[in-house]
């Protein structure tokens, strides 16, 4: 077994009109044991801006701190939030540090990134384990179930989803996903982040 | 060659089986029965590949936990129980089967019918339990025609037992509990490919095996109603399929009593942690605690 | 981490190389990284240089990225394509891009293809092929055209028509055939879109679109998803969820416009 596979989870993040969303599955295991289904993948970041940690359980927790830190030490040197774009190039050079002893996580990042003309564009984005950055326009995903979200993904995405839609797609794309896979599951969360409002929802998901 | 070669080598797989077949006295020209193929002469035959150590060989193409990019995945992972108590055997089986970390399917079939008094499980290598105990039925009713009665429990596990022994080490792989009523009451045999065949009151057998025996140890009596023990059945195969990753989707529940095995019902893994069996709860130890515990506290907190 | 303070090295951190080789030892297989399974050519033409790149990124037999940039900036008059794993394409050229930069700046002079050339591969050998880049380099300086391909372990070759990539030897074939010196702009293009095409049809881990970049003596032309012969057609039915299919056991909602209600307290301040 991959030690990617150890604690199971899985992350997706897609695009909608004027919004975007992430979601992640709420199970964390050892091996085929399911030991709790309260263990949230998606951490927020600034208010618009969240990253999704899958993968071995140790390094979520460990990166994840090591994000608020280094995300804290910008904010308090430029003395402003840091833009999700910037963020993204942070968690990517943060993985390629350790590019010969790598953390076990792909991350998943999404949020409202600022206009020049004022205005909020949604962003999403995901780097394999050393940093590598895919800028994606549609959906991202990472996790033991990334196969089965490509999949599903790809079939069920549309451009320009109003909020409210966007929520039922990708809530149908990772409760689907997961139910063909062994170690993602038992309970989702979906944040829907538009330029005013964070929404977030615990899915009624199978729980075997 | 190689096969030839085995053929009348006496040594290797291939003289074992021929000797078991001697021993057993089977006829080697009854062929072709009920589209079995050349199986129906006792002990088949089949051919084995031409290397010195076929399990190994079988194992390198197989064995995904080992090396994920193994070309044949076979399907496993499961949770199966069988119980003896006043009312006859109860039987309950998931219905999951796992190849690597994808759920193949959620609608396995886990007992097979053997006849209807004899139930057998499937745990382990899904095609080996369906091939031999479909074989086994075929068996039973052999039995049933020469000797005008109906095979005992006893008799149809130890055939079984004695079948897979003699591919012992050949890499057949099955946990499976022989389950029925005969003279002698309701029976239980658990019966495995390495050759342990035994009997007992309370079986539990495959990766969630663990979780359900934890129930099931502990609302087991003998004195059970017919409806407690469907329940504990029913019960111990939710919380497996809980915990478990390689367990779940739905509950298959027979119930073997005098007259015969009955089916009693499928019920989905899900329904039973939200809703329960009737609707009037469900299993799920989080919506006990809901609204109760520091993390999730009431809502006038 | 070697410490929490806010300054430190730069370089690799190799603390967790330990933990790893553990469960390496252990037979736990370590996780593949995103590799581009690419086909990138690069060749020479009358006035400068034409690049090319497909824009497949991929993890085992998946595809991870469909619209990938593979022709990485180095200077205004030098590009690179990249392939191997896809992180390390990344950061080396982006590594190779910053010092060049400085090395323009502290020489006066417009940076040269040698100089990167030699930055690369003397990078990359002291890696000793551990960091899987195999790059093609071109530009054009004040020696004129300058083609390079520069291997994982730090080997270069200095050439007039290049491929490397998965798809090379598709692409390869499509030169041998058609590549003549001092051929025009246009012709040269042509070349370069026929060998990209023929590592997106004909290899597998080669795909989607076709990136190109030509390099002349006054200016440099990124020619961005320059064909796109695997645009995918329209769905023919949509899949929206009618609103209220998901059943959800909670609900938060965090608005993030600041609302503000003033109110007035005690007597207003005597102005008169």
């Amino acid at each position: 077994m991959s030690i990617m596979q150890y604690n199971g989870g899985s992350v997706i993040a897609m695009v909608g009109k004027d919004c975007v969303a992430i979601a992640s599955d709420l199970r964390l295991g050892v091996q085929s044991l399911s030991i709790t289904s309260d263990f949230e993948k998606v951490f927020p970041v600034t208010d618009r801006l969240f990253i999704g940690l899958p993968g071995l359980a140790t390094d979520v927790t460990t990166l994840r701190e090591q994000f608020r830190y280094r995300v804290n030490m910008y904010t308090i040197k430029e003395e402003r939030e840091i833009e999700p774009q910037t963020f993204a190039q942070l968690v990517s050079s943060t993985l390629y540090e350790r590019r010969f002893g790598p953390y076990f996580i792909e991350p998943v990042i999404a949020g409202m990134q600022k206009t020049p003309a004022g205005g909020y564009a949604p962003f999403i984005a995901a780097t394999d384990l050393i940093g590598c950055l895919n800028f994606a326009k549609d959906f991202v995903v990472a996790g033991t179930a990334s196969e089965k979200l490509f999949g599903v993904a790809e079939g069920l995405w549309e451009p320009d989803m109003e909020a409210e839609d966007l929520f039922e797609t990708i809530s149908q794309t990772l409760l689907n996903a997961v139910d063909r896979d062994a170690f993602s599951g038992w309970g989702a969360v979906v944040h829907l982040i538009t330029k005013d409002q964070v929404i977030t929802r615990k899915l009624k998901g199978r729980m075997d | 060659m190689n096969t030839l070669v085995q053929r009348f080598s006496t040594t290797g797989p291939a003289a074992e089986i021929r000797k078991a077949k001697e021993v057993l006295g089977e006829e080697d020209d009854v062929v072709d029965v009920m589209g079995f193929g050349n199986l129906a002469s006792g002990v088949p035959k089949f051919s084995i590949p031409g290397v010195p150590d076929p399990s190994a060989f079988l194992k390198m193409h197989t064995d995904d936990f080992a090396d994920p990019s193994c070309r044949i995945k076979i399907k496993h992972g499961t949770t199966t129980l069988a119980f003896r108590f006043k009312g006859g055997v109860i039987v309950a089986v998931d219905s999951r089967a796992t190849a690597g970390s994808y759920i193949a399917s959620g609608t396995v079939k886990k007992v097979i019918e053997i006849n209807p008094y004899l139930l057998g499980t499937m745990a382990g290598g899904a095609a080996d339990c369906q091939y031999w105990e479909t074989y086994l039925g075929i068996q039973c009713r052999l039995h049933e025609l020469r000797n005008r009665e109906r095979i005992s429990v006893a008799a149809a596990s130890k055939y079984l037992s004695n079948l897979v022994y003699s591919y012992k080490g050949m890499g057949l792989s099955m946990g499976t509990m022989i389950c029925g009523w005969d003279k002698t009451g309701p029976a239980v045999y658990y019966v495995d490919s390495d050759g342990t065949r035994l009997k007992g009151d309370v079986f539990s057998v495959g990766s969630g095996s663990t979780f359900a025996y934890g129930v099931l140890d502990q609302g087991y009596h003998w004195d059970l109603s017919d409806e407690e023990a469907q329940e504990l059945g029913r019960r111990s195969i939710y919380a497996a399929g809980h915990r478990d990753a390689f367990s779940g989707n739905t509950i298959n529940l027979y119930h073997v009593k005098e007259d015969g095995w009955k089916f009693i019902g499928n019920y989905d893994v899900s329904k039973m942690h939200y809703d329960g069996p009737d609707g009037r709860g469900g299993y799920g130890y989080d919506l006990r605690v809901e609204g109760k515990s520091s993390a999730n506290p009431p809502s006038s907190a | 981490m070697a410490s929490a303070s806010v300054y430190r090295g730069a370089g690799f951190d190799f603390s967790n190389t330990v933990r790893n080789s553990f469960l390496e030892q252990r037979g736990v297989p370590l996780p593949k990284a995103t590799s581009t399974g690419t086909t990138i050519v690069g060749c020479l033409f009358k006035d400068g240089i034409v690049l090319g790149a497909d824009t497949r990124a991929t993890e085992g037999p998946i595809v991870a990225d469909k619209n990938c940039e593979k022709i990485h900036f180095i200077s205004d008059n030098i590009r690179c394509c990249g392939a191997g794993t896809a992180a390390d394409t990344e950061f080396t050229t982006a590594l190779i891009a910053s010092n060049m930069e400085m090395h323009a700046l502290s020489t006066g002079r417009k940076p040269r293809v040698v100089t990167a050339m030699t930055m690369l591969k003397q990078m990359l050998y002291r890696y000793q092929g551990h960091i899987g880049a195999a790059l093609v380099l071109g530009g054009v300086d004040a020696t004129g055209p300058q083609l390079f391909t520069i291997h994982p372990h730090g080997s270069t070759d200095k050439l007039p028509y290049v491929t490397m990539g998965s798809g090379s030897l598709a692409a390869m074939a499509v030169f041998e055939a058609g590549w003549k010196p001092d051929m025009e702009r246009q012709e040269a293009l042509d070349l370069v879109t026929a060998a990209i095409s023929a590592g997106i049809f004909n290899d597998l881990g080669s795909g989607s679109n076709v990136d190109a970049c030509v390099i002349t003596a006054d200016r440099t032309e990124m020619l961005r998803n320059f064909v796109k012969p695997n645009e995918r057609v329209e769905k023919e039915r949509r899949y929206v969820f009618r609103r209220g299919t998901t059943a959800y056991k909670s609900e938060q909602i965090r608005s993030l416009v600041v609302e503000e209600t003033v109110t007035r307290t005690g007597e207003a301040m005597d102005t008169s």
